[in-house]
């Protein structure tokens, strides 16, 4: 092999190295991507949420192409390893993002692991999932006294003008 | 008369010999002549010049352990400070953490409240329980979507198709 400065510095690459090789990668992506299948949403470590999002994506397309697609069914019992998840990627999770053409994962950071490593996390999930939301849903509050105050300036304004209206 | 001039003769004869002997064995017998001449180097030894050779180690070794960097002063307590106390061996300061509106702990401004996630991830954790519970085994999960429902709600318009799980309790503020 020839020992070239071109191997040691890595700049400008922006291919994720993870586990113990490229095939090792393909198969922890695989079981990651199995679980989120089956759970919707998942807590892993940022940069594998990172990858599996990649593959989340690409799996909605394939299985948006239908169940009788061959390719569609091949890609799919490959990176699904528990088989009773391939019906339901293809008839609940192809229908839910039939609208969407991108975008079906949403992920978030975590505050770091408690362990001694302090690994960056980050929560990855399928958009429409039933779980409660990650992020709040901020409702407005209509009882505020800022709200009740321009809710009584508006009305003044729509009399005011109804008086005008009136008087033409 | 004559044994004792023979005897004196020999007594003479020998010390001269001794004393040629060590004068050999000193080596200060340079100025007369070899008894025989040889062609070659001198009889005697020289240990003193291998001695000086052995004296000298190796020229490499000690040339180098000669020009080692070593620092010539003592580091004054001002200069250590002042290496130890520069901007970049200081902590830095964040000034990215921010209250969570929701609940008040502290959280970084790009990720999410610490609180407000374990909180969400118990409900999810009795949820997914209640779900285990209707599926009631592994690898049995339904081709249809769940809805979740709590105490007092009932299934609306979009949950007609939906798998609906249960939750005993009322429903939370922050779950819409």
């Amino acid at each position: 092999m020839r020992l070239t400065l071109q191997m040691l510095i890595s700049h400008g690459r922006v291919a994720r190295k993870m586990g113990l090789g490229p095939e090792s990668r393909i198969n922890m992506l695989r079981n990651l991507l199995t679980g989120l299948v089956r759970h919707e949403r998942i807590e892993t470590i940022y940069t594998r949420a990172d990858e599996v999002r990649f593959y989340a994506e690409k799996l909605i397309d394939y299985a948006k192409k239908g169940d009788t697609d061959e390719k569609a069914m091949k890609m799919a019992s490959f990176w699904l390893t528990e088989k009773d998840l391939v019906p339901k990627l293809f008839k609940v999770l192809a229908p839910r993002f039939e609208t969407q053409t991108h975008s079906y994962t949403r992920m978030a950071r975590l505050p770091n692991r408690e362990n001694l490593d302090r690994a960056k996390m980050a929560v990855l999930e399928y958009k429409g999932n039933p779980f409660p939301p990650l992020y709040p849903v901020k409702k407005k509050n209509k009882l505020t006294l800022i709200n009740q105050l321009l809710k009584g300036y508006r009305e003044e304004r729509a009399q005011q003008a109804a008086g005008k209206g009136v008087g033409n | 008369m004559m044994n004792l001039v023979v005897l004196v003769r020999n007594l003479r004869r020998s010390l001269l010999q001794i004393e040629s002997r060590i004068l050999q064995a000193a080596g200060l017998d340079r100025q007369q002549a070899p008894a025989l001449a040889l062609n070659g180097p001198s009889l005697l030894p020289q240990p003193q010049q291998e001695q000086e050779l052995e004296d000298q180690q190796p020229p490499g070794v000690l040339d180098s352990i000669l020009w080692m960097a070593v620092p010539k002063k003592r580091r004054t307590i001002e200069v250590n400070r002042t290496r130890r106390r520069s901007e970049t061996k200081l902590i830095k300061v964040k000034n990215n953490i921010e209250p969570c509106p929701e609940c008040g702990h502290l959280k970084q401004k790009h990720v999410l409240c610490g609180f407000c996630y374990r909180k969400v991830c118990k409900e999810t954790a009795l949820i997914r329980q209640q779900i285990n519970a209707m599926e009631g085994g592994p690898l049995r999960a339904p081709t249809v979507e769940t809805v979740v429902l709590y105490e007092g709600e009932t299934p609306s318009q979009q949950d007609k198709d939906k798998r609906i799980v249960e939750r005993p309790r009322k429903r939370p503020a922050w779950f819409s």
